[in-house]
């Protein structure tokens, strides 16, 4: 048998030779110097590459995947929790105004609503304005507005309906009351 | 194999946890094969995760006589394909990619150095990494899957749509380039 080609080395070492083959060139290697040599390269090569670290995934990996897959969506009870969480956040807005003005709760609501009436027919005039005003900037605001919308977007995917809702009665709590004390400081004004 | 048939039969029928376990089953061997084509950690994570959602999503057209791994593996094969061409990088071709000169010699030539047999296995480890990241991608690629996701020459042919034969070749090239190259440094 003539010497080997390198691609039968790398067969023979991986048993991927048929039988008869394997033993002509076990008995071409005993005698053959230069091809046992080769062979032995090889095979020291194959066992070093069988064996190369192993890269490895980071631990949330497969939930990663997962929520890129299945975007995480809010069941509907959840919706109903957070409505109920708004409703009550509400009364206890109401409640505290009431223990904080001690007026009644009908006088409370008129007071609230003529306070609203009143800044809206005042202030309805000046926001015309500055809506004319804000439209000619409103091109050159396009992309601050972009990146305001993709910012809430991701915020409102980290924080909870719950949470939102609370947020949006505390921010009404304290328009509330920063109205109720913009007309009690226009009041006492108004008595002096 | 019948575990990843099931598997997938059951991720059709909305299971989601038995497309989780083929994410935690096949992660690491995907990595490993992207990672060491790509050679960047990040972007191979991210391709990673893409091979998988393309999975997902093509679950519809996958044939129960071929074995889901070769499957994915194709899957991930094609994606990174379309990323060296998006690149404008034409590494998938053989042709021109070596000089003749390059290519290994089919015979051992008549007073071959030892070259491997210098190194400790832990420094050939380290070489042969090293080795892997300067040979043409259709090597490394073929190099990686049998090395490193111990593909046999038969599933690598039904990867790459090649013969076998064509396949032990690119393998036995590979081998070759990067016993050259092992004396090189990094």
């Amino acid at each position: 048998m003539k010497c080997l080609s390198i691609e039968q080395i790398y067969l023979f070492i991986e048993k991927e030779l048929p039988l008869s083959e394997n033993k002509k060139i076990e008995e071409h290697l005993a005698t053959c110097r230069k091809c046992k040599n080769a062979l032995e390269e090889r095979r020291h090569l194959l066992q070093a590459s069988e064996n190369l670290p192993l890269w490895q995934t980071p631990p949330d990996f497969t939930q990663q995947v997962m929520a890129r897959i299945f975007p995480i969506r809010v069941p509907l009870s959840a919706w109903f929790t957070a409505a109920y969480a708004g409703f009550g956040s509400i009364i206890l807005a109401i409640f505290i105004l009431f223990l904080v003005t001690g007026q009644n709760f009908s006088s409370l609501l008129t007071s609230l609503n003529y306070s609203l009436w009143n800044f809206v027919r005042n202030l309805s005039p000046v926001f015309v304005k500055l809506f004319k005003v804000a439209s000619l900037f409103v091109k050159t605001l396009q992309q601050f507005f972009e990146y305001i919308i993709k910012a809430f977007a991701s915020l409102t995917t980290i924080i909870n309906p719950q949470v939102q809702i609370i947020i949006i009665t505390i921010a009404i709590i304290l328009i509330a009351f920063s109205i109720y004390g913009i007309k009690r400081k226009i009041l006492i004004g108004e008595k002096t | 194999m019948n575990e990843d048939k099931e598997l997938i039969e059951r991720t059709i029928k909305g299971e989601r946890e038995a497309f989780e376990m083929i994410i935690q089953k096949y992660q690491q061997p995907l990595l490993n094969y992207i990672g060491r084509t790509v050679g960047e950690r990040e972007l191979a994570l991210d391709f990673t995760q893409e091979v998988f959602i393309k999975t997902y999503s093509s679950l519809h057209s996958y044939k129960p006589q071929y074995k889901f791994s070769t499957w994915l593996f194709k899957i991930a094969s094609n994606f990174i394909i379309d990323y060296w061409r998006k690149k404008k990088i034409d590494a998938f071709s053989l042709d021109q990619q070596e000089q003749d000169s390059d290519l290994p010699s089919l015979q051992v030539p008549d007073k071959e150095p030892s070259i491997v047999k210098k190194f400790e296995i832990s420094e050939l480890r380290e070489r042969i990494e090293q080795a892997l990241e300067k040979i043409p991608a259709p090597l490394r690629e073929v190099f990686v899957w049998r090395h490193i996701n111990e593909f046999s020459y038969e599933e690598m042919a039904e990867i790459k749509g090649l013969p076998v034969g064509t396949i032990k070749n690119r393998v036995f090239q590979a081998r070759e380039l990067i016993r050259t190259r092992l004396e090189e440094k990094a």
